[in-house]
């Protein structure tokens, strides 16, 4: 094997086990879990007080568990009708509603807390090794770009185990509390959202890990991380907000540089939305993790 | 290549303070070589600097004839033992010890036996499963100098190896480090001049950042040239020996006087001289030294 990659292999394997020691990682990986579970839990019961609630009003007795009315009302040409009507896109309707209704809220979950969940998690890694000087040790035995991919990487398959396990939790949730639950339809579109969370979260994880390489503390690192993943929020909505035709076209170009402007197209399930949008949010991460790689090769440490 | 480690005017700059002041060094491969200076003197600076972990401010850095440090060319050549840097607090010795190993490039069969070895080096074994928080600050020393032998690299950078060490395992230390002589290059930075004197066979002293003297510690040392007697009673016999050893000048202090000879005689033979007039008029020789001390040199050379 090539020596790079062999050390980049021993960096990230490292990386994961550092984690496991550490209590971290198994934190992490719980905090998905029972998030997932618990987020899973309220919205089944949100979805049958509202089922109740519309049985009642047209005088049918409401089911004890949540998701046959919703099962019917999912497959129904009627809701379809008034989907395309607020979205006015046909095949986009098609395709959220050819995914079960848990996986859909699944996917929802999963693009909205990974990204603060990958800024806590990631943003200290760096910083903690510079701070504490157990950098030192390692330094002088790989190149700094190598160290720093091999972290990169032993982050991203943490992140990768947190969501996939995140997955088992709303899966299992569903599979005792739900009615009409179709268990393997569920589970594939749940690995689907769980690998396209993932794919989203890498552009947060390469600016957790910039910001990492920034700094000296890792207390300051998750403070700057959390700022800049908020800013990027504002750039990205004020941008969206304020693109058009003409001059700001180029708004335009400021939100292409912003996650949020490619999580669309990861909600298709079809290739010519999602590559693209893999391939932009993929050459974003390397970006974000870039401008901080670049003050950490010449860093004193 | 005769130097393991080269060092030609280099600078490196905090701020306004220039810790090192075009500072020039030369490692010999296979030596023990002593770096001595004061609090601050750049010693630390220095050792950073040349294995990367500083970036220099300017000059030429030759590791290993291979140019300034650069981890495609270096990586597994060079080992540091940095000073106040912590392991990850829950890494197991051996887990720690198996990672920094493989990522030098051990051969994966050489791994274990390497480790066994420096751990029963720094008197380790039985602790081998332990996280490092739980080990005291002398045991996390000898976990740093174990990692920087891993591999056998051809240098060795030592920032003060033996701080922290009780006297048993210091001794420990000095044996290994003595049983590598001429196997590897090994650069021991310390305040404790007497570990130097024991150690090395070359020293440099560095003061403000600059090189003061760099010699090998015979010459430093003057051993060839100098001997002192401590004595304890009688009237120190001067006229007998300047008549005897005419080439000879004496310094002369309480009880103490040092001969300062000519290289027409060896040690041993100005020693049979000496000898016999000291104890032929009475004077009760208690101890010997040869040459002068470091700790001496060391004050003459760094004045405060």
């Amino acid at each position: 094997m090539n020596r790079t990659f062999r050390t980049i292999s021993i960096i990230a394997r490292n990386e994961l086990a550092d984690s496991v020691r550490s209590r971290w990682f198994i934190a992490m990986v719980i905090l998905y879990l029972i998030g997932a579970a618990a987020a899973t839990a309220l919205f089944i019961s949100f979805l049958h007080s509202i089922e109740t609630e519309v049985l009642r009003t047209i005088g049918v007795s409401a089911s004890k568990a949540a998701g046959g009315a919703t099962t019917t009302l999912w497959k129904s040409d009627s809701l379809r009708r008034v989907l395309v009507e607020l979205v006015g896109d046909r095949k986009l309707v098609d395709n959220l509603l050819s995914v079960p209704p848990l996986g859909l809220f699944y996917g929802w979950l999963a693009f909205f807390f990974t990204p603060a969940l990958v800024m806590l998690t990631s943003s200290t890694r760096i910083a903690e090794e510079v701070s504490t000087g157990s950098v030192r040790y390692v330094m002088f035995r790989a190149a700094r770009s190598h160290w720093c991919i091999g972290k990169f990487v032993g982050q991203a398959l943490q992140v990768l185990v947190a969501l996939l396990l995140s997955a088992v939790g709303a899966w299992t949730v569903g599979m005792f509390r739900m009615h009409g639950f179709e268990p393997m339809a569920t589970a594939g579109y749940m690995v689907l959202f769980a690998l396209k969370a993932w794919i989203y979260a890498l552009p947060f994880l390469g600016l957790a890990l910039g910001v990492s390489q920034f700094c000296r503390s890792p207390i300051l690192a998750v403070v700057f991380g959390f700022l800049s993943m908020v800013a990027l929020s504002i750039v990205s909505f004020v941008s969206k907000l304020l693109a058009g035709k003409g001059w700001r076209g180029l708004w335009d170009i400021v939100h292409a540089f912003t996650p949020g402007a490619h999580k669309s197209g990861l909600w298709w399930n079809d290739g010519a939305h999602v590559i693209p949008a893999v391939a932009f949010l993929l050459a974003l991460a390397a970006a974000y993790y870039l401008v901080g790689y670049a003050r950490f090769s010449r860093r004193d440490l | 290549m005769s130097a393991a480690l080269e060092l030609k005017g280099v600078v490196k700059c905090y701020g306004k303070l220039r810790a090192l002041d075009g500072l020039d060094l030369a490692v010999p491969c296979g030596s023990i070589f002593g770096l001595i200076g004061s609090n601050g003197a750049g010693k630390t600076t220095a050792m950073a600097v040349a294995t990367g972990l500083l970036q220099p401010g300017g000059g030429e850095i030759n590791l290993l004839g291979a140019g300034a440090f650069c981890a495609e060319k270096h990586a597994g050549r060079v080992a540091v033992l940095p000073q106040d840097s912590r392991f990850p607090p829950h890494a197991r010795v051996e887990q720690l010890l198996r990672f920094y190993a493989q990522l030098q490039g051990v051969p994966a069969d050489a791994v274990e036996s390497n480790i066994n070895e420096l751990l029963d080096w720094v008197h380790l074994s039985d602790r081998r499963r332990s996280a490092v928080r739980t080990l005291s600050h002398g045991m996390c020393r000898r976990v740093s100098i174990a990692q920087a032998f891993l591999g056998a690299p051809e240098l060795v950078l030592l920032d003060e190896p033996l701080n922290g060490l009780d006297p048993r395992e210091a001794a420990r230390v000095r044996d290994l480090i003595r049983q590598r002589r001429g196997k590897q290059a090994i650069v021991i930075s310390s305040h404790q001049l007497t570990d130097i004197e024991a150690l090395c066979d070359h020293v440099a002293f560095i003061e403000k950042g600059k090189l003061v003297r760099q010699d090998t510690l015979e010459k430093i040392m003057q051993r060839a040239h100098r001997i002192t007697y401590m004595f304890g009673g009688g009237l120190f016999p001067l006229p007998q020996l300047s008549a005897a050893l005419p080439e000879v000048k004496w310094e002369l202090a309480e009880n103490r006087a040092t001969a300062v000879f000519p290289s027409k005689y060896t040690t041993e033979e100005l020693n049979a001289v000496v000898l016999r007039i000291l104890l032929d008029a009475g004077v009760g020789v208690l101890e010997i030294q040869r040459g002068s001390d470091l700790e001496s040199e060391y004050l003459r050379l760094s004045p405060v």
